[in-house]
This record gives C-alpha cells, structure tokens and sequence, in this order.
C-alpha cells in the first residue's frame, strides 16, 4: 500500500493485516556537480525498488512517503528525526519498520536507528528500461523481499 | 525506451456495443509463442500503456501461464484477491502444485481458485486471451466468483 487515499482506505479496514512500513531514506544536492548525475540517479534507483517491494508485497507493507536529506548532512541528526517518524508509525500497529536507502553512510548511524537498515548497492548508471537492467533489478527485488519476509 | 519492449497491440473483434468502452478490447502480442506453454504455470511479463488520469505511463503487467488438461490455455492474474500481495506458482515448499502468497499464507488452486480457510475469498482473476499465428495476446484480468 501507498500513501494514497484509495489505498488508505482499504488499510483502515484491514489494519490487522498490514503489519510492515517501508520508509525510502532519499539523498538530495545540487551543489557538487560532478555527483549531480550520479546522485538523481541513485535517487531514481531507489524510487524503483522502493515501488516494486510495494507492488510485491503490497498487502502487507506501507510504503511511506520518503524520508528527504540534505548530502553531508550530519546522520546522527538526521537519525534522530527518523526516529521521531518511526516513533509515529508505531503509534499503529506496525511490527517492522525497514528503512531503504542506497546511501552507505547510513551503516555507521545503523545502531542508533530504532528500524531495520535495508542498505543497496546503487546500480551502475545505465538505462533504466533495458533489459539487463530490468532483470538485475527484479532480482535483487526477490532478494530484498524474501529478507523482508523472514521477519514476518 | 528500447522499441522491442513494446508490444504492438491488435484490436480484438469484439460486440460493437463494448467497442466504446475504450482499450478494453485491446489484446497484446505477449511473445510467448503458444508452442512454448506447457503444463506448468510460466510467469510472463510484458508492458501496456495506460492513461491514468494525470499520468500517462508504461506499466509492467504480468501473469502465470499455462495449458489445462484439456490444453486450454490458462492466464491467472498474479494478483492476490485477499490484499494484493504478488502470489507465485509453487512459492512455499510446504504447498506443492498450488499457487502462494507469501503476505498472509494465501493459496489457490492451480485452476486459480481460491483454498477455502485462507485469506483470499475469491479465485485469481483471468485475463482475456487469443491466439494469433501462433502467438499469445492478452487482455485485461477479469474477476470470477468466490469458491
Ligand atoms: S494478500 Fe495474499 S493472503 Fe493476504
């Protein structure tokens, strides 16, 4: 499920069922122009996982709107702030928080997040739509959903 | 995009009377040729287009093919009918020759058909097909009745 008024009011009646929350975990800049293109690339990345986890998993997972930060930003910070999202998600009856993100310097605030760290290697940048990359997607897809699975 | 990924789409003859109804006519040249399904279910992916009030976009459609034991050919929607989970062909060890949704334990039948006691309560939907020089086209997933 999405945040999105038809898929909400189908959680409302099947709370119960609906136990997962995916939060994507974005990186945003403008300044560093050599990384510009690799940096809205990773962010395009990551919006694809974050969608075909949803459509994989979606009756049993929320995805939520993605978390946005600043490049260079201070993570402990930023880890606070998350939690505080996190804190608010458990006020339903979530049981697992996974939070997504191809950005590897979250692994060092890993310990001070209260939610799992699901961490992706980004992908080379390429076409999107082709073949190659639509099959390495898919199957790092299965991957990142049977991880998630083996929490329920 | 890379051209190859877009199937063209014939126009089905279909009652003039739901021809208004747009794009429900549409069947789509899959790429699976017909001499290529077998008994087992096959996951086929192929793209159709949609216009979806603001967006206009490609979207990714998939479904689980096979031939019947009267060599009817099967097209089940992947769709779980509980909440919408992905199901797959054989996707628990513990349910052998059934289809299964990881989300919450649910199960069909190889027909589609919904295992009664599991979460979903009506069997995965079917999607239209027709044969065309050998080749399988696909339409839209249709509903059928609960078990
Ligand atoms: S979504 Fe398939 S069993 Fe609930």
């Amino acid at each position: 499920m999405k945040w999105l008024r038809k898929d909400l009011e189908k959680y409302v009646q099947a709370k119960e069922y609906v136990d997962t929350v995916i939060i994507p975990v974005q990186m945003f800049q403008v300044v560093d122009e050599n990384q510009l293109e690799k940096d809205s690339f990773d962010s395009e990345v990551l919006a694809i996982f974050a969608n075909e986890i949803e459509k994989e998993l979606s009756g049993r997972v929320m995805l939520a709107p993605a978390y946005t930060y600043v490049k260079g930003a201070d993570l402990g910070r930023e880890a606070e702030r998350l939690n505080e999202w996190i804190k608010h998600l458990k006020q339903q009856p979530f049981k697992h928080i996974f939070v997504l993100t191809l950005d590897m310097q979250w692994k060092k605030s890993e310990a001070s997040l209260d939610a799992n760290l699901l961490w992706l290697p980004g992908l080379k940048p390429t076409n999107l739509q082709s073949q190659e990359a639509v099959q390495v997607i898919r199957g790092q897809i299965e991957q990142i959903s049977e991880l998630i699975r083996s929490y329920w | 995009m890379a051209a190859g990924l877009l199937a063209p789409m014939i126009r089905f003859a279909i009652d003039p009377v739901l021809q208004s109804q747009e794009k429900s006519g549409d069947l789509v040249n899959v790429n699976l040729s017909v001499d290529d399904i077998t008994d087992t279910p096959q996951r086929v992916d192929w793209e159709v287009q949609q216009v979806d009030g603001w967006y206009e976009s490609n979207i990714n459609r998939t479904a689980w093919v096979y031939k019947d034991e009267n060599g009817e050919i099967v097209a089940l929607s992947p769709i779980c009918t509980h909440l919408g989970c992905f199901v797959s062909w054989e996707g628990s060890e513990d349910y052998p020759n059934e289809f299964y949704c990881p989300c919450h334990d649910g199960r069909y039948y190889k027909d589609g058909t919904n295992v009664p006691g599991t979460p979903p309560l009506r069997p995965l939907d079917v999607y239209e097909h027709a044969v065309e020089n050998g080749m399988l086209y696909l339409g839209e997933p249709k509903p059928r009745e609960g078990a």
